[in-house]
């Protein structure tokens, strides 16, 4: 190795050291995620009616490879419907520890109910805290189990560390 | 009859269907109407093929050859034709994979679905769907269908047990065919043509007992079941098969459970019980197991309070008391539905604690054991049947197989594939031929509609018609009560003649020894097989092992009366009785194993958490004799344990365990009653009907009424239960008081009044039905099973009228 190439190599180096860094401050900076990353999932509504987009239909846990999703239908109140369908989801439940974010179930979903978003901050304590029911999953509720907790602890706004980047899919998720 | 399909030659046998053919061949071709046990009627054109036959010279009576092969000419139909409605000729020739099948195939399956509404995520069927799969497998994936699809009524409830979905029904006519073939119930028919063709019942409601079938057999989700709406897709279920303990005839079904609960019941092929049909109280009548009032721990009694205990420290606590007790002093009843296995366990616990004091309930003072079993499909070919009695309440399978045998079409041979797709001898509205079916009973009952000769009679005569039958079948004169000479001559005759008569018999007789002799006596006189109809799934097999007591003082009644110092009860509430409750206060340990808390949990020591016939896993003997295998579906009943795991943890907790556990011993037993593995059974069953014993020495010492003003009269619903069974309740309605109007004018009685009445001890509620056709005098109350069938009198002036009519 000669002197001529370490000094190719310092420069490099050098050149790096003038650029505008990639690494983002995070936690005190927000990321800035692709529009297709897979995050955690979102149950969406008819903007336009607020009847739940999702039909109990089962078919996103048919799809999932991990068995992570569990649902359980039951008929909607004419009079009172919850989603557009005859049924809805009586519960809906995804297992965030058993979830490889594939993204199968929201292929799978006949109504675009089920869309993964942007949101990867999980990590929580207990096992149970990370069976996600409708209502962490339902639009609307933005941050992990954990981010809530804490953020109605210190009362405070939940601060999520993504950006709003649009996706057709999500519609009516607002990350801001 | 030699064939050929898609180049494979075949040998089958004259009057096959093409359809058949095919399946034989190992080909494959779509259907939506044909059915197994239907008649082909050849209206959904999803099974075409291109078919052609040689034909003969009219003039020789030659083949027609080939000019160019020598070999008979084929002569291809113009068109595909439909397999299913087409019967085989010498030298036919079948081609299902030929292009112009194959395109209209394709064509139709596209225009089954131009008016299919695509609402598969939400329907019940979907995932187990006849027309899914067949587009799957024979559509093209696209529809060239621009417009509208038509629009009809999405939710149309037929009644509280069936919803009906116009929009999704392909007009395949199944369920239409279905109610007037099988039980002569035509309660549902086409209405309109064409593209707006729907179906509708005449008036409100369907009136049958078998509705439920229907939701099996519709090849689409139109008719779905109402109990099990929207509570899992179908690959989420559990999928168990089991015999149904719901009565005497071991029906096949398949259990679907889902996280514990169970969720639906269908109805499971046994080509020789139940061939494809269920009556709607085996179907509908689960609901009661997922209720939340079961009990799910064992109680044991502190104070006035039941309080939950562990199993080890109850069975300790029964064992001290039992151990303190001389012999002969402990009691044992289990109801009627046990298993064989649950049997023999009762049985080893009784021999540990010296006592003969064992019974089951409901059961009556003559043997349900016949001298000359016939099967079920004995019965379907039966050319002369004498039914006494209420059939189509007390075992309804036996009722449709009776109305086989109307058509006079024997059960089918098999093939290789199962049982034939389309019986070319089954046609739609066959003369049914009435004149071989025979029905009496003390009242009006259903399957006098379709009988040939209905006879009325008194309540209790049953010992002197069988009598005065045998005289005549003897030579003899003799007159028979509600029939006239030549009538009664016209049947034994018949009898007498028929290759292959049958005398079917219930409750009614068997309440009186003597009874049921004369019916034996009878069916000897005329050579007629019997079949006897027990009042619940085990009572023949239960008998057959004798759980019964030693010694006649010791039968159930007995036992409820005092004459046991400890009393271990299995799923009965006899304490509903209020002279019964009198006498098991009295007891040193009573110990209830039941499911829901009732009257007798109530006074109960111990309560121990019982199964439900859907958890158990066990064999019965049904009333042909055959050994049927019941299995677990996997519900969640807590720490609930069969009888055979109770006798078991007493037996422990005595310290006498023998060197076998009872599970070993109930199969060596079983093996050396009836002969068969019991853990190897037949999926449909084993068929080992046992001779009777000569004489039942178990006797009740309290004979039957010969008078009484009331009937307990069988019935198909399981009453204790039907409160917990909210569609079924919702449909059927409370337990029916039926009487003939001059009885209720006389009361101030109105139909459907709510009224509560005390019947031979027991205070029951009832809602009042009127019916004409029984006999005036004569009130008819629908069994429980603490009460057998027979004659009582009743106390009248205890009705009491709970609330008007709304
Ligand atoms: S993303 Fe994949 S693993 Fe996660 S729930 Fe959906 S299908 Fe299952
Ligand atoms: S999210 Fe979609 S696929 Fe899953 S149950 Fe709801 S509608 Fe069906
Ligand atoms: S309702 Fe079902 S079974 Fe009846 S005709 Fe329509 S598709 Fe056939
Ligand atoms: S026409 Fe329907 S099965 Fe043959």
């Amino acid at each position: 190795m000669s002197v001529l190439d370490i000094a190719k190599g310092m420069g490099v180096t050098l050149g790096h050291l003038f650029k505008k860094p990639v690494t983002v401050l995070y936690p005190e900076e927000k990321v800035d995620i692709k529009p297709r990353f897979r995050g955690r999932h979102h149950l969406l509504k008819h903007p336009d009616s607020d009847l739940e987009k999702c039909i109990g239909c089962s078919l996103c846990a048919a799809a999932c490879p991990a068995y992570a999703i569990y649902v359980e239908a039951e008929e909607n109140d004419p009079n009172d419907p919850t989603s557009a369908g005859e049924r809805y989801a009586k519960i809906y439940e995804i297992n965030m520890l058993r979830c490889i974010f594939c993204g199968l179930c929201e292929e799978a979903c006949p109504t675009g109910a089920i869309v993964l978003g942007h949101e990867f901050e999980l990590a929580d304590f207990r096992y149970q805290d990370f069976i996600y029911g409708k209502d962490e999953l339902m639009v609307g509720v933005k941050g992990s189990k954990w981010q809530r907790r804490e953020a109605a602890k210190k009362n405070k706004e939940v601060n999520i560390g993504v950006k709003s980047v649009p996706r057709k899919e999500l519609e009516g998720v607002n990350y801001d | 009859m030699k064939v050929k399909v898609n180049g494979i030659e075949l040998e089958l046998a004259p009057g096959t269907s093409a359809i058949d053919a095919v399946f034989a061949a190992g080909s494959d071709v779509p259907y939506f109407c044909s059915h197994e046990y239907m008649s082909p009627v050849g209206s959904c054109r999803m099974c075409l093929a291109k078919i052609g036959a040689p034909r003969k010279d009219r003039a020789t009576g030659n083949w027609v050859l080939d000019e160019e092969t020598g070999e008979p000419q084929i002569f291809w139909f113009p068109n595909p034709m439909a397999t299913c409605t087409t019967a085989i000729m010498e030298g036919m020739v079948i081609e299902t994979e030929a292009e112009e099948a194959v395109k209209a195939q394709r064509g139709m399956v596209e225009m089954t679905l131009i008016n299919h509404p695509l609402d598969c995520p939400i329907c019940d069927k979907g995932g187990a769907c006849e027309l899914q799969d067949r587009a799957y497998e024979y559509g093209e994936g696209i529809s060239r269908f621009e417009f509208d699809k038509r629009h009809q009524e999405k939710h149309h409830q037929l009644s509280e047990l069936i919803t009906l979905d116009r929009e999704r029904c392909i007009h395949c006519k199944r369920c239409i065919r279905f109610f007037e073939e099988v039980p002569g119930d035509e309660v549902l028919d086409f209405i309109e043509r064409g593209g707006h063709t729907y179906i509708a019942t005449v008036e409100e409601g369907l009136e049958s007992n078998f509705t439920g079938n229907i939701t099996d057999l519709c090849p689409v989700g139109a008719l779905l079941d109402r109990t099990s709406r929207f509570k899992g897709r179908n690959w989420e279920y559990e999928h168990t098969i089991t015999s149904s303990l719901d009565d005497a005839s071991g029906s096949a079904i398949v259990l679907d459970s889902r996280t514990g609960r169970l969720e639906r019941i269908k109805a499971e092929l046994n080509t020789q019980v139940n061939k494809l049909w269920i009556d709607d109280s085996t179907r509908f009548g689960y609901e009661y197991v997922n209720s939340s009032e079961r009990i799910k721990t064992p109680l044991i009694r502190k104070g006035d309070n039941l309080e939950a205990a562990s199993w080890q420290e109850v069975s300790e606590f029964i064992a001290d008391k039992l151990a303190k007790l001389a012999q002969k002093e402990a009691a044992i009843v289990l109801r009627a539905d046990s298993t064989l296995e649950e049997g023999y366990a009762a049985k080893n616990l009784a021999k540990i604690l010296e006592t003969g004091q064992i019974d089951h309930y409901p059961r009556q003072l003559a043997s349900v054991i016949p001298n000359n079993s016939a099967s079920l499909n004995d019965l379907a070919s039966s050319d002369a049947i004498f039914v006494i009695g209420d059939v189509s309440q007390n075992v309804p399978i036996v009722d449709l197989r009776i109305k086989d045998a109307l058509k006079g079409v024997a059960p089918p041979e098999m093939f290789e594939h199962g049982v034939p797709i389309a019986d070319l001898r089954l046609k739609e509205r066959m003369i049914r031929k009435k004149e071989i079916l025979t029905v009496a009973a003390p009242y009006n009952v259903d399957l006098m509609r379709h009988a040939g000769q209905a006879h009325i009679y008194e309540a209790n005569s049953e010992e002197a018609i069988f009598k005065a039958l045998t005289k005549i079948a003897n030579g003899e004169d003799s007159s028979v009560a509600a029939m006239s000479n030549e009538q009664a001559e016209a049947l034994v005759k018949r009898l007498n003649e028929a290759n292959n008569a049958i005398i079917i018999y219930d409750g009614f007789s068997l309440a009186s020894p003597a009874a049921a002799i004369a019916a034996r006596n009878f069916a000897n006189a005329v050579g007629a097989k019997e079949i006897i109809l027990g009042q619940m799934a085990n009572s023949y097999g239960l008998e057959a092992i004798q759980v019964l007591p030693s010694h006649e003082r010791y039968g159930y009644a007995e036992i409820m009366q005092g004459s046991a110092k400890a009393l271990i009860i299995s799923e009965l509430n006899p304490a509903n009785n209020s002279q019964y409750a009198q006498n098991l206060k009295e007891l040193e340990l009573l110990v209830v194993h039941s499911i829901f808390e009732n009257e007798t949990t109530a006074l109960a020591d111990v309560v121990l958490p019982a199964k439900s016939g859907y958890e158990k896993q066990g064999t019965i003997v049904n009333l042909e004799g055959r050994l049927l295998e019941v299995n677990a579906a996997p519900i969640d009943a807590g720490q609930a344990q069969d009888f055979e795991f109770l006798a078991a943890s007493i037996i422990a907790a005595l310290g006498k365990e023998g060197k076998e556990d009872l599970a070993s011993l109930a199969h060596k037993a079983i093996r050396k009653q009836f002969g068969v593995d019991s853990k190897k059974l037949d999926p449909e069953g084993d068929l080992k009907p046992l001779k009777p014993r000569a004489n039942n020495k178990a006797k009740l010492h309290i004979q039957s009424t010969n008078i009484g003003n009331a009937l307990i009269v069988p019935t198909m619903l399981r009453l204790e239960y039907i409160d917990k069974n909210p569609h079924l309740l919702a449909e059927r309605g409370a337990a029916k008081l039926t009487m003939n109007s001059i009885d209720a004018d006389a009361n101030g009685l109105k139909n459907a009044e709510i009224v509560s009445l005390d019947v031979a001890g027991i205070k029951r509620s009832f809602s009042v039905q009127i019916k004409d056709s029984v006999p005036a005098g004569l009130w008819l109350i629908p069994a429980l099973p603490e009460q057998a069938i027979g004659l009582l009198e009743l106390d009248r002036a205890s009705l009491k009228k709970e609330l008007e009519p709304a």
